[in-house]
C-alpha cells in the first residue's frame, strides 16, 4: 500500500461500475466490499481458484488477476504449500479506513462535480416519481424509508438510503435514470454517510421522509426540489469534512 | 356493446365504455391476441414450476434436505422456454423462499439469452449492497403468487435485479407438501410488448393506449401519454374511453389489461 501505482489501482478497483471495465477489476471490486463490510472475516481462507472463478462465471486467469489486486491493496495474503491458499487480510476497522482513504483520494472539485450529478439524477427521478408513481410504488417507497430510520449501522443505512434513491427513480418508471442511480450509488454510496454524526442520522432520515411526502403528493416541482436540497446537504457535508482533513 | 362483466379482482379503471361495436371488437381481437402470446410464456413457467415441484416432492421423500444443485435441471427448460418464446421471453427460472433450501439461505436460479440466443445463468454476487438489491421477496412478482396461490403478471416495472430494464414479470407459485416454497417466472421486456401490439394499436384509427390493471400505459399511439405514464382516471380523464378489458379476452384475472381510446395530443 501506499505506492502511487497502488493507489491508483485501488481507486479503479472501489470505483468501477459493475457494467464497465475489466472482470477482474469487477471481481476485485465485490471481494473488496465483502472485506470492507465484514463479509469475509480477517484470516478466513477463500475457496480454490477454481471453485471461486465458477461462482464469479469468471475465468481462473481474471480470477487470479483479481487476487493479485487484491494482493497489492493488503487485502489478501497468499501462503504457498500444504496448508496454502489465499487468506484474507482485512484491517481492524476496514470500513472507516478505507472510506477515508477513498475521501482522500478525491479533490474538492471532484466532490462538488459527483454531488452535480447526483443531484441532477435524483432531481429528475424526483420530479418523474411524482408524475408517475402509482399507489404501489408509494407504499414501496415509505417502506424503505421505514427501513433506514430502523438502520442501526452506518451500512445498513447507506444500503436502505441506496435502496430509496434506486427506488424513486424506478418509481419514476426510467431504467436509465434506476441504471445511474444505481451506478452512482456503486462508485461513491460508501461516502454519503461518513461524514453522518449520529445525533445527525434522525434528521436525514427524516430528509427522506419529506422527499418520499413531496412525491406521494404528486407535487413534480417540490419533489424534484427536495431531491436537490437533499443531495446538495450531503455533498456539503462531504465537503466538510474533505476540506477538514486538508491535502495530507 | 354489451356491459363490461367484471370478474372478481379486476379492477375496472372506471372510464367509460365506448359504444361502437366494430372498434370495440378488434380492440378485443388485440387483447386477445396478446394475452394469448403473453398465456404460452405462462404456460412454459407453469411447466418450470411443476417440474420444480416434482424435484422438491422427490427429493423430500429421499430425504429431508432440499439443495440447490437438486434443481439444475430445470436450466434445459429455462433454455427451452428462452428459445421457443425467443423475441418476448427475456430471462426464466425459479426463486425460492427464504430457508427452502438447506445450503443456501436464499436461491435465484434464473437464465437469461443474449442476442446471440447463448443462455447464461444469472449470478448473484457476493456484494452486499446486490444482496440488498436481491431481496426478491419483496417484489410484486413473488408477492402476488404467494398471497393468492394463482399465476400473476406483474409489471410493467423497472427490472434492476435481472433485466435492468423496463420488464414484466410472469410467474407461478411452487408448491411442496402444501407449502409455498418459491415461484417460477420468465421475464418479459416491455418494449417487447409493445412491438407486438402497437401495429394494431395504431390500426384502430383512434388515438389509443393500452393500460395495465394498475392504470400503467404499456403501450400507446399518444405521444402526451408515452409507456410509464399513470393513466389519468376519472373524473380527470375527460375523453378518455374503454374499448376492451378487463374482464374480456382467455385471461381476465392474469391479465387485467384494458385497451382505450384518448384525447388526440
Amino acid at each position: 500500500m501506499g505506492s502511487s501505482a497502488l493507489t491508483t489501482v485501488r481507486a479503479r478497483t472501489l470505483f468501477a461500475p459493475l457494467d464497465a471495465g475489466g472482470r477482474a477489476e469487477t471481481v476485485a471490486r465485490r471481494l473488496t466490499q465483502a472485506i470492507t463490510l465484514g463479509l469475509l472475516l480477517d484470516g478466513e481462507r477463500l475457496p480454490a481458484e477454481s471453485q471461486l472463478a465458477g461462482q464469479f462465471g469468471v475465468s481462473p486467469v481474471t480470477l487470479r488477476e483479481a487476487l493479485a489486486m487484491l494482493r497489492d491493496l493488503g487485502l489478501v495474503e497468499t501462503r504457498r504449500g500444504r496448508a496454502g491458499g489465499s487468506f484474507i487480510r482485512a484491517p481492524d476497522d476496514p470500513q472507516a479506513v478505507q472510506v477515508e482513504a477513498v475521501l482522500r483520494l478525491l479533490s474538492v472539485h471532484e466532490l462538488r462535480d459527483i454531488g452535480d450529478h447526483r443531484a441532477a439524477v435524483a432531481g429528475a427521478a424526483a420530479k418523474l416519481a411524482a408524475q408517475r408513481a402509482l399507489d404501489g410504488d408509494i407504499a414501496t417507497l415509505r417502506e424503505h424509508a421505514g427501513r433506514l430510520h430502523a438502520a442501526r449501522s452506518r451500512t445498513e443505512r447507506r444500503r436502505a438510503d441506496a435502496r430509496i434513491h434506486v427506488e424513486i427513480a424506478a418509481a419514476a418508471q426510467s431504467p436509465r435514470l434506476t441504471r445511474e442511480e444505481m451506478s452512482l450509488w456503486s462508485e461513491v454510496g460508501d461516502l454519503v454517510w461518513l461524514p453522518v454524526a449520529d445525533d445527525q442520522v434522525a434528521e436525514v432520515a427524516a430528509e427522506h421522509d419529506r422527499l418520499v411526502d413531496s412525491i406521494a403528493r404528486q407535487d413534480p416541482e417540490q419533489a424534484r426540489q427536495a431531491a436537490e436540497r437533499h443531495v446538495q446537504a450531503e455533498t456539503g457535508r462531504l465537503l466538510d469534512l474533505r476540506l477538514r482533513m486538508g491535502t495530507a | 356493446m354489451t356491459a363490461l362483466g367484471q370478474p372478481p379482482g379486476a379492477a375496472r379503471l372506471g372510464h367509460p365504455v365506448l359504444a361502437d361495436p366494430v372498434l370495440a371488437a378488434r380492440a378485443t381481437s388485440l387483447l386477445t391476441g396478446i394475452t394469448q402470446r403473453i398465456g404460452q410464456v405462462l404456460a412454459r413457467v407453469t411447466d418450470i414450476g411443476a417440474a420444480a415441484e416434482s424435484i422438491a416432492a422427490a427429493t423430500r421423500a429421499a430425504g429431508p434436505l432440499l439443495r440447490r444443485d437438486d434443481f439444475s435441471p430445470l436450466r434445459r427448460l429455462a433454455a427451452e422456454l428462452l428459445r421457443a418464446q425467443a423475441g418476448l421471453a427475456a430471462g426464466a427460472g425459479i426463486v425460492l423462499a427464504p430457508g427452502t433450501l438447506a445450503d443456501a439461505p436464499r436461491c435465484i436460479e434464473w437464465w437469461w439469452a443474449d442476442q446471440q440466443a447463448r443462455v447464461s445463468q444469472l449470478h448473484v454476487d457476493l456484494d452486499p449492497e446486490s444482496a440488498e438489491f436481491y431481496d426478491y421477496t419483496t417484489t410484486e412478482w413473488y408477492r402476488e403468487p404467494e398471497r393468492t396461490g394463482q399465476p400473476s403478471v406483474a409489471g410493467p416495472y423497472v427490472d434492476f435485479i435481472c433485466t435492468r430494464e423496463y420488464t414484466f414479470t410472469v410467474a407461478a407459485p411452487i408448491r411442496c407438501g402444501g407449502r409455498f416454497i418459491g415461484v417460477a417466472g420468465a421475464d418479459i421486456l416491455a418494449a417487447q410488448v409493445e412491438r407486438l401490439v402497437l401495429p394494431g394499436l395504431a390500426g384502430l384509427g383512434r388515438t389509443a393506449v393500452l393500460a395495465s390493471g394498475h392504470g400503467r400505459v404499456i403501450a400507446s399511439t399518444s405521444a402526451s401519454l408515452p409507456p410509464g405514464a399513470a393513466l389519468p382516471r376519472p373524473p380527470q380523464a375527460s375523453g378518455f374511453a374503454t374499448l376492451a378489458g378487463p374482464g374480456e379476452g382467455p385471461a381476465p384475472r392474469l391479465l387485467p389489461w384494458s385497451l382505450l381510446t384518448v384525447p388526440a395530443p
